[in-house]
């Protein structure tokens, strides 16, 4: 959708084709939740994006948070005052929220409050595949999940009325596949959003020292209770196939459901199918009389056997007997990666024993010879991207000798060949903790890698351990003056906020001073000899120090050339090349090409950026404007 | 209708995902059911995409089974043969031949298999193969950007599509930017009258 503004129509009944990102964007619209926060993070991004953009019209308050716990403790705090909000974020980032989301469910809410945690399963653009239904689990709070972009608007509203009720925060879990689907939503009617909240001081519920915790404690539970109660009843859980032998009994949520509904559709199979929206706290008697009414039972899920632990034990009290299936002890769908209708196929076939209906094999067997010897197309860093030329200069300084553990961003790409620059990364912020464990025992130049919104995000604490502890470090700020691979979100570094209003500029030089790091500088990367100058003095300094590498993204500059219908600038090879290499040996950029067998560039992908111009030994590279 | 599935396939930045949804867009204004796959984040850096656009009563799933495409629309040769394994005997290929070079190649000084050796691979999963010169007629539309559209063009003239040519064009006044939809319109229409004269050059 080009324009979140359709999100604003009042037309109940409408139906449109919505992502089911934006459709949650759509609930929240129609929930009347008032405050938006989130940290960027594919894949649960557009949510809060499609609402930055409409968000001063609809009167709705939105923000790009520092980090995801910033994130939860505003969203929190404004319900508490009785305003509805949400907080939206991908499943890591609610890790880096947890501290405050465990407390937060001990704590309770006034006014509805909805955290979205957007599961990753394949790792399509994350570190790992957690599974954040155990979140809910673990803090004990209510879990919904959308199998598609109607039930991801729906139920965002249904999570607010039923934090409502419980006073609990709500989790809405959502993954790749519902979150980046589009499909048809049908509007309902908008709510007026209603910013204006009181505060009523509750020590005993919310000041949470030991002694208010432990009876808080209790009445979480007692919350929990009434949750179950709502989830055995709840529309969201419910039986939508009876099979006619009462055989074969399915149970399923979210995108794992309509794999498996074509699963059986495809095998042809007489199955029962329950359905569930609401996967914590788990409708015990709806599933237990499920159960008994079934032989087998297998369970269908994305990534852990979350559903399928429990609805075990649940057999345990109410059908001892009954077969389940699923991916424990004898597994039959795959436990790591994402589900497909083929993996559910595969694994109903061998549970029913009956035959596939597609002869994958065959399929399989002429697919492996089409993909032998088929170069790979793996994410690269854009034409024009000054992360490449950083990372050239990070080389240059350092001779590739030293050790360089990277972050969490674009720039976690600079590990690629030929660049090959970037040792490893555990989460944001990480770059900078680990280059002092790094160096402690090493001894060796350690370069940290990080981003401009992943300084803010989470690398401050680490760099003020770096000087409180006299860690000689230095910290790589790759500054793009964006959050780039998210969709170019604002941050404190940016100046403009996601109302879209003009705000104080947070400078990254200004914090790491601010600090206590004693050696600071900002250089233009595509100054290649400065540039690399100035990092060789930083790697001589005695204690920690920080260069900030700064130009914007590429995409950003082409973007906005485009929109003033500015001049393009591309490179041109010229006569004096001796196709000795350089440029493509060097740097990787996606623009320089062979041409029948020479070094050339592609004028569509070049943005002129000029770094193969400076490391080309025999000036044979010139940039021109064109267009 | 049951159920009709379109592979796009191609490399992030060729506007796959823009041309999914407009196909998508298309379904609905027909009434019909329809999921789009999207790939976001990461994967769109000069990656491989994949998006899925699936019409019909039946379909629930973002994707769907290998060897049920009924349509495999090609933004670029390396990645539509990747996605071959979707094709059946069944499906029609519709495969721009404009080559964006892996920098795996360029880096091991390998060339870019021929187009001849793509679409003799192509063919052991099915014979209905058409090519267009998407890049050349989208400059002849008078922007480069456009090539995605003029595939929309190609598909439309196939006849495959469940739904009438009116819907794509509204779906595409609805998506495209007001100071592009002649661009786009005309781009759309050189796919479409490509595909109309089209000789298989096999």
């Amino acid at each position: 959708m080009p324009d979140s503004r359709l999100l604003l129509q009042d037309a109940p009944n409408k139906r449109a084709l919505l992502l089911g990102n934006e459709a949650i964007a759509r609930g929240i619209l129609e929930a009347g939740i008032s405050v938006v926060t989130t940290y960027p993070g594919t894949p649960a991004s557009e949510i809060a994006d499609s609402i930055s953009e409409i968000a001063a019209e609809a009167g709705v308050y939105m923000e790009y948070s520092i980090n995801e716990m910033v994130a939860v403790e505003v969203a929190a705090a404004t319900a508490n005052c009785g305003v509805r909000s949400l907080s939206a974020m991908k499943h890591v980032g609610l890790n880096v929220a947890a501290d405050a989301l465990v407390t937060l469910a001990y704590m309770g809410v006034k006014g509805g409050c909805v955290i979205v945690t957007a599961d990753d399963p394949e790792c399509y653009s994350s570190q790992n595949e957690q599974d954040n239904r155990f979140y809910a689990l673990l803090a004990n709070l209510p879990c919904l999940e959308p199998s598609n972009a109607q039930e991801a608007k729906d139920m965002t509203v249904s999570a607010v009325e039923i934090s409502e009720k419980l006073e609990l925060p709500v989790l809405l879990r959502t993954m790749t596949r519902v979150s980046h689907t589009r499909g048809p939503v049908i509007y309902g009617k908008l709510t007026k959003p209603n910013l204006k909240g009181e505060f009523v001081r509750d020590i005993k519920r919310m000041n949470l020292v030991p002694a208010n915790s432990r009876p808080m404690h209790t009445v979480l539970l007692k919350k929990a209770e009434k949750a179950k109660e709502l989830s055995e009843t709840l529309q969201y859980n419910t039986i939508i196939r009876k099979s006619k032998s009462g055989k074969l009994g399915v149970i399923s949520a979210s995108a794992a459901f309509n794999y498996a509904i074509e699963a059986i559709d495809a095998l042809d199979l007489d199955a029962s199918v329950l359905k569930l929206g609401m996967t914590h706290p788990l409708p015990e008697k709806l599933i237990g009389a499920f159960l008994k009414k079934h032989k087998k039972i297998v369970v269908v899920e994305e990534l852990e056997p979350y559903l399928e632990m429990q609805v075990k034990a649940i057999a345990k009290d109410y059908a001892p007997n009954v077969k389940i299936y699923g991916k424990m002890s004898t597994p039959y769908f795959p436990r790591d990666g994402e589900l497909s209708t083929r993996t559910v196929v595969v694994g109903l076939a061998k549970i029913t024993r009956r035959k596939l209906p597609i002869n994958f094999e065959e399929i399989d067997k002429k697919y492996a010879e089409v993909l032998k010897d088929l170069p790979r197309r793996p994410p690269i860093l854009c034409a024009g991207c000054p992360h490449r030329a950083s990372f050239y200069v990070i080389k240059k300084a350092t001779d590739g000798k030293a050790v360089y553990p990277n972050d969490i961003g674009c720039y976690a790409l600079g590990f690629a060949p030929p660049l090959s620059i970037g040792d490893g990364f555990l989460c944001m912020g990480s770059s900078v903790s680990m280059a002092q464990g790094i160096n402690k025992v090493t001894g060796k130049d350690t370069i940290g890698i990080i981003g401009d919104s992943t300084f803010f995000h989470a690398a401050i604490p680490g760099l003020i351990n770096a000087v409180y502890n006299n860690h000689k470090i230095t910290l790589a700020v790759l500054d793009n003056q964006t959050t780039a691979m998210t969709g170019h979100q604002p941050h404190p570094g940016t100046g403009v906020t996601g109302m879209g209003v003009p705000t104080e500029k947070v400078l990254i030089e200004k914090v790491a001073e601010g600090c206590g790091v004693k050696y600071v500088r900002v250089v233009n990367p595509f100054k290649v000899k400065e540039a690399t100058a100035v990092l060789k003095e930083a790697l001589q300094h005695s204690g920690p120090s920080v260069v900030v590498f700064r130009s914007p993204c590429a995409l950003m500059v082409v973007r906005d050339r485009r929109r003033k219908g500015a001049k393009i600038m591309v490179c041109k090879i010229t006569e004096e090349c001796t196709n000795c290499m350089a440029c493509i040996k060097l740097l990787g950029c996606p623009a320089l090409v062979l041409v029948d067998g020479k070094a050339g560039i592609n004028e569509a992908l070049c943005i002129g950026c000029g770094l193969c111009a400076s490391v080309c030994p025999y000036q044979a590279i010139k940039c021109e404007e064109i267009g | 209708m049951k159920e009709f599935n379109i592979v796009l396939t191609g490399v992030g930045g060729q506007g796959i995902l823009l041309a999914a949804e407009i196909l998508g867009t298309a379904a609905l204004k027909e009434g019909l059911n329809v999921r789009v796959s999207e790939i976001h984040g990461m994967a769109q850096r000069g990656g491989a995409v994949v998006s899925n656009v699936r019409i019909g009563e039946n379909v629930l799933a973002s994707t769907f089974l290998d060897g049920k495409a009924d349509v495999l629309l090609g933004f670029e040769p390396l990645e539509t043969l990747r996605s071959v394994n979707l094709a059946s005997e069944k499906t029609t290929v519709i495969m721009s031949d404009e080559r964006i070079t892996p920098t795996e190649l360029t880096a091991k000084k390998m060339e870019y298999p021929s187009l001849k050796e793509i679409i003799n691979k192509i063919c052991s999963f099915t014979k209905n193969i058409i090519i267009v010169e998407a890049a050349k007629l989208a400059k002849e539309a008078g922007n480069i950007l456009t090539e995605n559209v003029v595939l929309i063009g190609a598909l439309a003239a196939t006849k495959k599509m469940p739904v009438k040519d009116e819907s794509i064009i509204e779906a595409l006044k609805e998506l495209v930017p007001t100071k592009h939809l002649d661009t786009n319109i005309k781009a759309f229409k050189l796919g479409y009258e490509y595909v109309q004269k089209y000789k298989p050059k096999l």
